[in-house]
Protein backbone atom coordinates (compact mmCIF):
# COMPACT_ATOMS: atom_id res chain seq x y z
CA UNK A 1 0.00 0.00 0.00
CA UNK A 2 2.59 1.96 1.02
CA UNK A 3 4.69 1.44 -1.95
CA UNK A 4 1.61 2.16 -4.57
CA UNK A 5 1.40 5.84 -2.78
CA UNK A 6 5.18 6.08 -3.13
CA UNK A 7 5.00 5.44 -6.73
CA UNK A 8 2.42 7.98 -7.11
CA UNK A 9 3.94 10.68 -5.01
CA UNK A 10 6.89 10.63 -7.25
CA UNK A 11 5.18 9.85 -10.61
CA UNK A 12 3.48 13.43 -9.32
CA UNK A 13 6.35 15.02 -9.13
CA UNK A 14 8.03 13.72 -12.05
CA UNK A 15 4.79 14.78 -14.00
CA UNK A 16 3.93 17.86 -12.52
CA UNK A 17 8.03 18.80 -12.91
CA UNK A 18 7.80 19.75 -9.56
CA UNK A 19 11.38 17.96 -9.31
CA UNK A 20 12.65 19.38 -12.26
CA UNK A 21 11.62 22.77 -11.26
CA UNK A 22 13.64 22.08 -7.58
CA UNK A 23 16.43 20.59 -9.34
CA UNK A 24 17.55 23.70 -11.77
CA UNK A 25 17.17 26.13 -9.56
CA UNK A 26 19.65 23.96 -6.80
CA UNK A 27 21.74 23.52 -9.46
CA UNK A 28 21.54 27.03 -10.36
CA UNK A 29 22.57 27.64 -6.32
CA UNK A 30 25.27 25.25 -6.12
CA UNK A 31 26.58 27.39 -9.15
CA UNK A 32 26.17 30.67 -7.85
CA UNK A 33 28.01 29.88 -4.69
CA UNK A 34 31.91 30.10 -6.06
CA UNK A 35 31.27 32.13 -8.64
CA UNK A 36 29.43 35.25 -5.92
CA UNK A 37 32.92 33.99 -3.77
CA UNK A 38 35.12 35.04 -6.84
CA UNK A 39 32.71 38.28 -7.77
CA UNK A 40 32.06 39.92 -4.51
CA UNK A 41 36.33 41.14 -4.78
CA UNK A 42 35.86 42.57 -7.61
CA UNK A 43 32.73 44.22 -7.28
CA UNK A 44 34.66 45.70 -4.05
CA UNK A 45 37.11 47.01 -5.94
CA UNK A 46 34.99 48.42 -8.83
CA UNK A 47 32.75 50.38 -6.16
CA UNK A 48 35.25 51.43 -3.56
CA UNK A 49 38.49 52.19 -6.34
CA UNK A 50 41.86 50.37 -6.78
CA UNK A 51 43.53 51.03 -4.21
CA UNK A 52 40.62 49.59 -1.56
CA UNK A 53 42.55 46.00 -0.51
CA UNK A 54 40.28 43.08 -0.31
CA UNK A 55 41.72 39.61 1.15
CA UNK A 56 41.34 37.10 -1.89
CA UNK A 57 38.69 34.86 -1.37
CA UNK A 58 39.67 31.68 -0.55
CA UNK A 59 37.22 28.11 -0.02
CA UNK A 60 35.49 29.47 3.22
CA UNK A 61 33.33 32.34 1.54
CA UNK A 62 32.32 30.07 -1.33
CA UNK A 63 30.49 27.71 1.96
CA UNK A 64 29.44 30.82 3.34
CA UNK A 65 27.86 31.66 0.09
CA UNK A 66 26.42 28.17 0.46
CA UNK A 67 24.63 28.05 3.46
CA UNK A 68 23.64 31.43 3.32
CA UNK A 69 21.63 30.40 0.09
CA UNK A 70 20.42 27.40 1.54
CA UNK A 71 19.30 29.04 4.77
CA UNK A 72 17.85 31.60 3.53
CA UNK A 73 16.00 30.86 0.08
CA UNK A 74 16.29 27.04 -0.08
CA UNK A 75 14.21 26.05 2.24
CA UNK A 76 11.56 28.61 2.16
CA UNK A 77 11.48 27.69 -1.76
CA UNK A 78 10.83 23.96 -0.35
CA UNK A 79 7.76 25.60 1.73
CA UNK A 80 6.75 27.01 -1.73
CA UNK A 81 6.76 24.30 -3.80
CA UNK A 82 5.38 21.93 -1.13
CA UNK A 83 2.83 23.94 1.01
CA UNK A 84 -0.42 22.53 -0.65
CA UNK A 85 0.84 19.16 -0.90
CA UNK A 86 -2.49 18.39 0.90
CA UNK A 87 -4.40 20.78 0.79
CA UNK A 88 -4.33 20.87 -2.71
CA UNK A 89 -5.18 17.31 -3.25
CA UNK A 90 -7.84 17.83 -0.67
CA UNK A 91 -9.36 21.09 -2.27
CA UNK A 92 -9.56 18.85 -5.50
CA UNK A 93 -10.81 15.85 -4.26
CA UNK A 94 -8.39 13.14 -5.63
CA UNK A 95 -7.73 11.76 -2.41
CA UNK A 96 -11.35 10.48 -1.50
CA UNK A 97 -10.73 7.56 -4.22
CA UNK A 98 -8.01 6.29 -2.56
CA UNK A 99 -9.33 6.71 1.05
CA UNK A 100 -12.53 5.10 0.11
CA UNK A 101 -11.19 2.01 -2.07
CA UNK A 102 -9.24 1.14 1.30
CA UNK A 103 -5.83 3.27 1.40
CA UNK A 104 -5.04 4.05 4.93
CA UNK A 105 -4.78 7.43 5.91
CA UNK A 106 -1.76 7.08 7.62
CA UNK A 107 -0.38 5.89 4.48
CA UNK A 108 -1.02 9.24 2.67
CA UNK A 109 0.75 11.43 5.54
CA UNK A 110 3.93 9.24 5.61
CA UNK A 111 4.29 8.72 1.64
CA UNK A 112 4.30 12.16 1.12
CA UNK A 113 6.90 12.89 3.49
CA UNK A 114 9.25 9.95 2.15
CA UNK A 115 8.71 11.72 -1.38
CA UNK A 116 9.06 15.01 -0.51
CA UNK A 117 12.28 14.52 1.97
CA UNK A 118 13.86 12.10 -0.36
CA UNK A 119 13.39 15.18 -3.38
CA UNK A 120 15.00 17.39 -0.67
CA UNK A 121 17.73 14.99 -0.33
CA UNK A 122 18.34 14.76 -3.59
CA UNK A 123 18.77 18.34 -4.81
CA UNK A 124 20.51 19.08 -1.37
CA UNK A 125 23.41 16.53 -2.40
CA UNK A 126 23.75 17.66 -5.98
CA UNK A 127 23.77 21.28 -5.43
CA UNK A 128 26.75 20.46 -2.30
CA UNK A 129 28.50 17.99 -4.78
CA UNK A 130 28.41 21.07 -7.56
CA UNK A 131 29.45 23.49 -5.18
CA UNK A 132 32.55 20.99 -4.13
CA UNK A 133 33.60 20.30 -6.61
CA UNK A 134 34.17 24.20 -7.95
CA UNK A 135 35.61 25.00 -4.24
CA UNK A 136 37.96 22.52 -5.35
CA UNK A 137 38.99 23.71 -8.10
CA UNK A 138 38.83 27.45 -8.11
CA UNK A 139 40.35 27.60 -4.36
CA UNK A 140 42.42 24.70 -3.39
CA UNK A 141 42.86 24.96 0.46
CA UNK A 142 42.79 23.45 3.12
CA UNK A 143 40.75 26.11 5.01
CA UNK A 144 37.40 24.02 4.81
CA UNK A 145 38.34 20.55 6.15
CA UNK A 146 34.64 18.90 7.54
CA UNK A 147 32.82 19.36 4.63
CA UNK A 148 30.55 16.22 5.61
CA UNK A 149 30.10 17.62 9.03
CA UNK A 150 29.13 21.00 8.14
CA UNK A 151 26.88 19.54 5.70
CA UNK A 152 24.74 16.39 7.34
CA UNK A 153 23.15 18.95 9.97
CA UNK A 154 21.80 20.94 7.43
CA UNK A 155 20.53 17.98 5.95
CA UNK A 156 18.60 16.56 9.36
CA UNK A 157 16.84 20.49 9.49
CA UNK A 158 15.82 20.19 6.23
CA UNK A 159 14.47 16.46 7.06
CA UNK A 160 12.72 18.23 9.93
CA UNK A 161 10.97 20.90 7.67
CA UNK A 162 9.93 18.64 5.13
CA UNK A 163 7.85 17.14 8.00
CA UNK A 164 6.67 20.26 9.50
CA UNK A 165 5.62 21.74 5.76
CA UNK A 166 3.43 18.27 5.75
CA UNK A 167 1.84 19.17 9.02
CA UNK A 168 1.52 22.81 8.05
CA UNK A 169 -0.71 21.64 4.70
CA UNK A 170 -2.95 19.37 6.74
CA UNK A 171 -3.97 21.90 9.11
CA UNK A 172 -3.74 24.56 6.00
CA UNK A 173 -6.92 25.35 3.73
CA UNK A 174 -4.51 25.99 0.80
CA UNK A 175 -1.05 26.30 0.07
CA UNK A 176 -0.61 29.61 0.80
CA UNK A 177 -1.38 29.12 4.60
CA UNK A 178 0.83 26.26 4.47
CA UNK A 179 3.44 28.32 3.02
CA UNK A 180 2.85 31.30 6.04
CA UNK A 181 2.30 28.57 8.78
CA UNK A 182 6.17 26.88 7.87
CA UNK A 183 7.47 30.79 7.80
CA UNK A 184 5.92 31.20 11.03
CA UNK A 185 7.88 28.52 12.28
CA UNK A 186 11.05 29.66 11.11
CA UNK A 187 10.51 33.13 12.53
CA UNK A 188 9.44 31.63 16.12
CA UNK A 189 12.96 29.72 15.95
CA UNK A 190 14.86 33.02 14.90
CA UNK A 191 13.31 34.78 17.90
CA UNK A 192 14.53 31.98 20.00
CA UNK A 193 18.07 31.91 18.29
CA UNK A 194 18.03 35.77 20.04
CA UNK A 195 18.60 34.13 23.28
CA UNK A 196 22.18 32.75 22.79
CA UNK A 197 22.15 30.30 26.16
CA UNK A 198 19.86 28.32 23.78
CA UNK A 199 21.97 27.78 21.01
CA UNK A 200 23.12 24.25 21.69
CA UNK A 201 19.09 23.56 21.85
CA UNK A 202 18.00 25.76 18.66
CA UNK A 203 17.55 23.54 15.71
CA UNK A 204 18.23 26.71 13.88
CA UNK A 205 21.93 26.42 14.62
CA UNK A 206 22.05 23.42 12.32
CA UNK A 207 21.63 25.88 9.65
CA UNK A 208 23.25 29.47 10.91
CA UNK A 209 26.67 27.72 12.37
CA UNK A 210 27.80 26.03 9.58
CA UNK A 211 30.83 27.42 8.72
CA UNK A 212 31.86 26.55 12.61
CA UNK A 213 31.34 23.12 12.04
CA UNK A 214 33.00 23.41 8.92
CA UNK A 215 36.28 24.98 9.98
CA UNK A 216 36.72 23.73 13.71
CA UNK A 217 37.09 20.21 14.67
CA UNK A 218 34.58 18.57 17.37
CA UNK A 219 32.75 21.87 17.15
CA UNK A 220 29.59 20.15 16.14
CA UNK A 221 29.21 17.56 19.58
CA UNK A 222 27.96 20.54 21.75
CA UNK A 223 24.90 21.18 19.29
CA UNK A 224 23.58 17.12 19.98
CA UNK A 225 20.83 18.61 21.93
CA UNK A 226 19.56 21.25 18.99
CA UNK A 227 20.52 17.58 16.81
CA UNK A 228 17.95 15.53 19.07
CA UNK A 229 15.56 18.64 19.56
CA UNK A 230 15.12 18.92 15.32
CA UNK A 231 14.51 14.87 15.02
CA UNK A 232 11.81 15.03 18.07
CA UNK A 233 10.49 18.28 16.23
CA UNK A 234 10.13 16.47 13.07
CA UNK A 235 9.02 13.25 14.15
CA UNK A 236 5.83 15.04 16.50
CA UNK A 237 4.86 16.92 13.27
CA UNK A 238 4.47 13.92 11.53
CA UNK A 239 2.50 12.33 14.38
CA UNK A 240 -0.02 15.71 14.22
CA UNK A 241 -0.41 15.45 10.99
CA UNK A 242 -1.50 11.96 11.24
CA UNK A 243 -3.68 12.72 13.93
CA UNK A 244 -5.01 16.02 12.22
CA UNK A 245 -5.41 14.07 8.92
CA UNK A 246 -7.48 11.09 10.30
CA UNK A 247 -10.58 13.18 11.24
CA UNK A 248 -9.98 15.29 8.17
CA UNK A 249 -12.94 15.84 5.42
CA UNK A 250 -11.89 15.12 2.23
CA UNK B 1 41.45 49.54 -21.71
CA UNK B 2 43.41 47.68 -18.98
CA UNK B 3 39.87 46.81 -17.20
CA UNK B 4 38.58 45.88 -20.24
CA UNK B 5 41.04 42.95 -20.42
CA UNK B 6 41.24 41.94 -16.76
CA UNK B 7 37.02 42.14 -17.98
CA UNK B 8 37.40 39.31 -20.81
CA UNK B 9 40.57 37.73 -18.17
CA UNK B 10 37.76 36.75 -15.53
CA UNK B 11 34.74 35.79 -18.14
CA UNK B 12 37.29 33.46 -19.30
CA UNK B 13 38.77 32.22 -16.41
CA UNK B 14 35.25 31.20 -14.83
CA UNK B 15 33.45 29.61 -17.92
CA UNK B 16 33.79 26.80 -16.55
CA UNK B 17 30.98 28.06 -14.19
CA UNK B 18 29.37 30.51 -16.54
CA UNK B 19 28.51 28.01 -19.23
CA UNK B 20 26.70 25.39 -17.54
CA UNK B 21 24.47 28.40 -15.41
CA UNK B 22 23.47 30.06 -18.54
CA UNK B 23 22.50 27.10 -19.62
CA UNK B 24 20.30 25.89 -17.07
CA UNK B 25 18.88 29.92 -16.71
CA UNK B 26 18.02 30.06 -20.33
CA UNK B 27 16.76 26.20 -20.42
CA UNK B 28 14.39 26.82 -17.05
CA UNK B 29 12.91 30.23 -19.35
CA UNK B 30 12.48 28.73 -22.28
CA UNK B 31 10.79 25.94 -20.52
CA UNK B 32 8.46 28.65 -19.09
CA UNK B 33 7.69 30.52 -21.64
CA UNK B 34 6.85 27.14 -24.31
CA UNK B 35 4.41 26.46 -20.96
CA UNK B 36 3.26 29.83 -20.92
CA UNK B 37 2.08 30.06 -24.59
CA UNK B 38 0.64 26.20 -24.90
CA UNK B 39 -1.88 26.88 -21.35
CA UNK B 40 -3.26 29.61 -21.54
CA UNK B 41 -5.25 29.02 -18.79
CA UNK B 42 -3.94 30.30 -15.41
CA UNK B 43 -4.54 30.93 -11.71
CA UNK B 44 -4.06 34.42 -12.40
CA UNK B 45 -2.95 36.77 -14.45
CA UNK B 46 -3.08 36.57 -18.63
CA UNK B 47 -0.01 35.71 -20.88
CA UNK B 48 1.69 38.67 -21.68
CA UNK B 49 1.81 39.17 -17.70
CA UNK B 50 3.19 35.82 -17.91
CA UNK B 51 5.66 36.34 -20.12
CA UNK B 52 7.14 39.45 -18.81
CA UNK B 53 7.56 38.04 -15.86
CA UNK B 54 9.19 35.06 -16.51
CA UNK B 55 11.71 36.31 -19.12
CA UNK B 56 12.42 39.26 -17.11
CA UNK B 57 12.95 37.93 -13.77
CA UNK B 58 15.66 34.80 -14.80
CA UNK B 59 15.40 31.94 -12.28
CA UNK B 60 12.30 33.21 -10.11
CA UNK B 61 10.10 34.45 -12.47
CA UNK B 62 9.94 31.20 -13.80
CA UNK B 63 9.45 29.47 -10.56
CA UNK B 64 6.88 31.60 -9.69
CA UNK B 65 5.09 30.79 -13.00
CA UNK B 66 5.85 26.82 -12.15
CA UNK B 67 4.35 27.34 -8.92
CA UNK B 68 2.02 29.90 -8.83
CA UNK B 69 0.45 30.58 -11.93
CA UNK B 70 -0.14 27.83 -14.10
CA UNK B 71 -3.75 26.40 -14.63
CA UNK B 72 -4.43 23.02 -12.88
CA UNK B 73 -4.96 21.49 -16.64
CA UNK B 74 -2.02 19.46 -17.44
Amino acid sequence: MTWIMIKKEAREAWRSRRFLILLIVFLIFGLMNPLMAKLTPEIMKMSFGKQFSVPAPTSLDSWTQFYKNNSQIGIYLLAIIFGGTISGEVNRGTLVNLVTKGLPRRTVIVSKWLVITAEWLLVALVSFLVTWGYTAYYFPDQKSPHLWLAFLPLLLFGCSLTALIVLASTLARNSYEGLFMVIGYTIVLYLLSLFTDFKHYNPLSLINHNLTFLTKAGSLTPYWPALLVTGVLGALALLVANLKFARKQL
Amino acid sequence: MTNLQNNSQFFMENLPILIPLILLEFGLMIAAVIHVLHHPHYRFGNKILWLVIVVVFQIIGPVVYFVFGRGDQA
